[in-house]
């Protein structure tokens, strides 16, 4: 009985210690996310302020929260809620906030898509008419590479 | 002394708007009586200079006397501030800035019509656009916010200058922001005076590109000075915060970069007629908007001493601006056309057209993220705003690409590059840079050992800063490979040694080389950011004898002071500073409370600097439980380098600014028949005197 006690132990030991460890990473990634609000403008858990009003108890807060939810985005939403919107670095991934995150990217992708049409319209365009003297062309040309053979700039 | 400012002001104005209405009718008749007319519009705009730098003495004359009947003298200046911060009032409350801005503009524009043989149709027509931004900002400095307004009682003292700004460097910082804001006028009055007037050919750009290049060198000195005032007086141990202030300084900077680029498709092959014009508008939207977001405080920022209302003042004239753009580019977008294609997607132009892409993503992120506290709180009712952390999302990736960028188009040719070329060229800067790179790891693990978890869980700070490193060796690499390669050529020829051949070739295109100095620069000073993946800090109380230890240095308490004058009251602590063991320096932050500010704090940071590393100490005050002074202590890698690839760019820059030596005239060979032949023809072989 007793090693059979032990057996089923030694399962929900590992498994509680996995998720002492799974909490304990949600907890220092969490905390990586939310700010100090005492205006030191550092990360809660870097904030080293002697005697702030409100590392420790945010800390404290962010482990209990970690302890009762799952879910870190309704944790982050709990520290928006509590602290005010400006606790938490990144803006969340729903609601208005959204376009934060969205409008960054948008810009790049549209202008990408303006300088691919622009150079689709030069591709388009047909070629520069050739200059009438097509011996005086030739000569520059070879005057040219002979400059560019000299200088190799 | 303020009646004379509040005329000359009046005065100014009136000026001004002659200028602005008589140019407009003189540039609509053509005739003789037209051309008379454009005259007295040019001399009403000089004059309008006069006038304006005799206001802005007498406001400086009545800090100087201490004349706090004039209200924003008492807001700004007491009778114990120095004589230097005294003169720097001018511009440390928002009247006096908005009189400071209409002063530099004036003075921009008194330039421009000086010049105005260079090319006189052109130059009227800009001096036309100039005198309008002019009207806006003297209504604003005459009827919204006049720095001449008189107290209602009468007071011995003023409230004085905010301690922040009771910095040297506070004297020069705003100037040569604000030349970089104003001075991007001039190129916009050229760029829209070209398109009214559908101006035929290039030559605006090459007047501009001048004056373009004068505002990024002082945008740029603003930028390193505000940065290093920051770092210096504020207090928490960066350079770089991305307040919407800082970032309204960038935001031009990068699109004056972007224009920089793009500007040389233009001249050398009539392409991107259309991108330019419109970056030369939108880069002067952009300082419009800086001065909007420094004055009018919509979105908080550390640079609270300068919040008012007349944000819709400027919000007024960002949409006249826009409209007014809007309209002649739709008028007359066709004389816009690019005059050649792109031949091949590996050239020059393609890796400019990229660089101006970046770019000008780099400055629609930090814009939305900027402005998203007022779009929030017209959507949301109430502001969000965003921390360091979420600018970095976006802006280290995209400022990686652009130093991967400056690496490769030093070595693209123009038109097309060939895949042998392009292997020739890459070989030894790409080699270099991995070798350094790979280099720049095998140290990590020889002094940290190799642990497999560690590099599963690598911090991608610590990646962006190798990735850093490796970009910028590429850079510095290719910048020097330029050098190395153009010089040996001289070097040969002039039968010199390889200095003086450098010499040679930088001297026949100062643009181009100086161009290559600023991208050396710029290596630098990102190698410098991406030292803060490595920063260290930490804080606690310390009483005589308390040590901290930090890094590799030891600090050691010794002694705590207390002192009084007539501006300020101030603590400081004394303590000995220990580099591995052995006796570095003694080390004295300080912390002044300023007595006509009501006893407004400022910390005078302690800063043992050397290129490998900053040691940043401030003095907190005392722990109000246990009377204890606090003292933090941060280990800043790499800061230096930030300011010497500031140093770097700058001098770039004055570098690209001197004109190109005169070309050696050298005897035509007998082999090259042909260029006789052309000579005699009265042509010449193309890029001949250039």
């Amino acid at each position: 009985m007793k090693r059979l006690l032990r057996i089923l132990l030694v399962p929900c030991v590992i498994l509680v210690l996995m998720g002492a460890d799974n909490q304990e990473a949600r907890f220092q990634s969490l905390g990586g996310k939310i700010m100090c609000t005492c205006s030191c403008t550092q990360m809660l858990l870097k904030c080293n302020h002697v005697g702030c009003p409100n590392s420790d108890r945010m800390i404290r807060e962010l482990r209990a929260n970690v302890q009762s939810t799952s879910n870190d985005q309704e944790v982050l939403d709990w520290f928006r809620k509590t602290w005010g919107v400006t606790a938490v670095v990144e803006p969340s991934t729903h609601g208005f906030e959204l376009f934060a995150w969205i409008l960054p990217p948008l810009g790049l992708g549209l202008g990408l898509l303006l300088v691919i049409f622009v150079i689709r319209s030069w591709k388009l365009r047909t070629a520069p008419i050739a200059p009438a003297d097509l011996n005086l062309d030739q000569q520059l040309e070879s005057l040219r590479a002979r400059a560019h053979r000299e200088t190799e700039i | 002394m303020p009646l004379l400012g509040s005329f000359c002001l009046l005065f100014a104005l009136a000026l001004a708007l002659y200028s602005f209405v008589v140019g407009i009718i003189a540039a609509v008749r053509k005739d003789t009586a037209g051309y008379r007319l454009a005259e007295t519009a040019r001399r009403a705009g000089m004059a309008s200079f006069v006038a304006v730098f005799l206001a802005a003495g007498a406001l400086v004359y009545a800090a100087m006397t201490n004349d706090f009947s004039v209200a924003y003298i008492m807001h700004h200046s007491n009778i114990a501030l120095p004589t230097a911060y005294k003169f720097a009032a001018l511009w440390s409350g928002q009247e006096g800035s908005i009189l400071f801005w209409c002063l530099l503009l004036s003075a921009y524009g008194f330039v421009l019509r000086l010049r105005h043989k260079v090319d006189q149709r052109l130059v009227a027509m800009a001096s036309v656009v100039l005198a309008g931004i002019q009207v806006f900002f003297l209504v604003l400095v005459n009827f919204v916010t006049n720095p001449f307004g008189i107290m209602n009682r009468a007071v011995a003292d003023g409230n004085g200058l905010n301690p922040l700004l009771q910095y040297p460097e506070m004297v020069i910082h705003p100037p040569m922001l604000y030349l970089g804001y104003v001075g991007v006028s001039v190129p916009f009055a050229f760029g829209l005076a070209a398109l009214i007037m559908r101006y035929p050919g290039e030559k605006w750009i090459h007047i501009t590109r001048r004056w373009t290049m004068v505002a990024w060198l002082f945008l740029t000195c603003g930028i390193a000075l505000g940065a290093h005032w920051a770092y210096a007086v504020l207090g928490w141990g960066g350079y770089w915060g991305w307040d919407p202030v800082e970032n309204a300084s960038l935001l031009p900077w990068l699109s004056t970069t972007a224009f920089l680029h793009s500007v040389m498709m233009q001249e050398k092959r009539g392409m991107m007629k259309m991108w330019n014009i419109w970056l030369v508008f939108i880069t002067f939207m952009l300082s419009i908007l800086g001065t909007m977001l420094t004055r009018a405080g919509l979105v908080s920022s550390v640079h609270a001493f300068a919040q008012s209302s007349i944000g819709s003042w400027f919000m007024g004239m960002l949409l006249v601006v826009f409209v007014v753009c809007l309209t002649f580019f739709i008028r007359n977008y066709d004389h816009l056309r690019s005059e050649n294609q792109l031949e091949s997607l590996v050239s020059r132009e393609s890796s400019f057209l990229f660089n101006n892409l970046v770019l000008l993503a780099a400055v629609f992120a930090i814009l939305t993220i900027t402005l998203f506290p007022i779009f929030s709180e017209w959507v949301e009712g109430h502001k969000i705003a965003f921390g360091p952390a979420f600018y970095n999302t976006f802006t280290i990736p995209i400022a990686l690409f652009l130093v991967f960028l400056m690496g490769i188009g030093p070595l693209l040719a123009w038109r097309s590059t060939s895949f042998g070329s392009i292997k020739r060229n890459f070989k030894v800067p790409a080699g270099i840079a991995l070798l350094l790179g790979v280099g720049r790891i095998l140290k990590m693990v020889l002094e940290n050992g190799f642990h497999i978890s560690s590099w599963l869980h690598i911090d991608l700070a610590r990646l962006y800063a190798w990735l850093a490193f490796v970009l910028s060796a590429f850079v510095i690499t290719t910048v020097s490979s330029e050098f190395i390669r153009g010089g040996i050529v001289w070097k040969n020829k002039l039968q010199t040694n390889l200095l003086a051949g450098m010499f040679q070739l930088m001297r026949r295109n100062m643009r181009r080389y100086g161009g290559y100095v600023v991208h050396f620069g710029i290596a630098l000073l990102i190698i410098g950011v991406a030292g803060q993946a490595f920063n260290q800090d930490k804080e606690q109380e310390m009483g005589n004898g308390d040590k901290l230890a930090i890094g590799h240095y030891l600090l050691v308490g010794q002694e705590y002071t207390q002192d009084d004058n007539a501006n300020y009251r101030s603590e400081a602590a004394l303590l000995n500073v220990y580099k591995d063991g052995v006796f570095l320096e003694r080390m004295n932050p300080e912390l002044r409370f300023y007595k006509a500010s009501g006893g407004q704090p400022d910390h005078k940071v302690a800063n043992h600097s050397t290129l490998r590393e900053d040691l940043y100490v401030i003095y907190e005050g005392k722990n109000p439980e246990t009377g204890h002074p606090i003292i933090k202590a941060f280990v800043n890698p790499l800061v230096n380098w930030v300011w010497i690839g500031v140093l770097v760019v700058l001098f770039g820059t004055g570098l690209a600014l001197v004109p190109n030596a005169a070309p050696v005239t050298a005897q035509v060979p007998q082999t090259v028949a042909v260029v006789a032949t052309m000579e005699k023809q009265g042509m010449q072989p193309a890029g001949a005197g250039k």
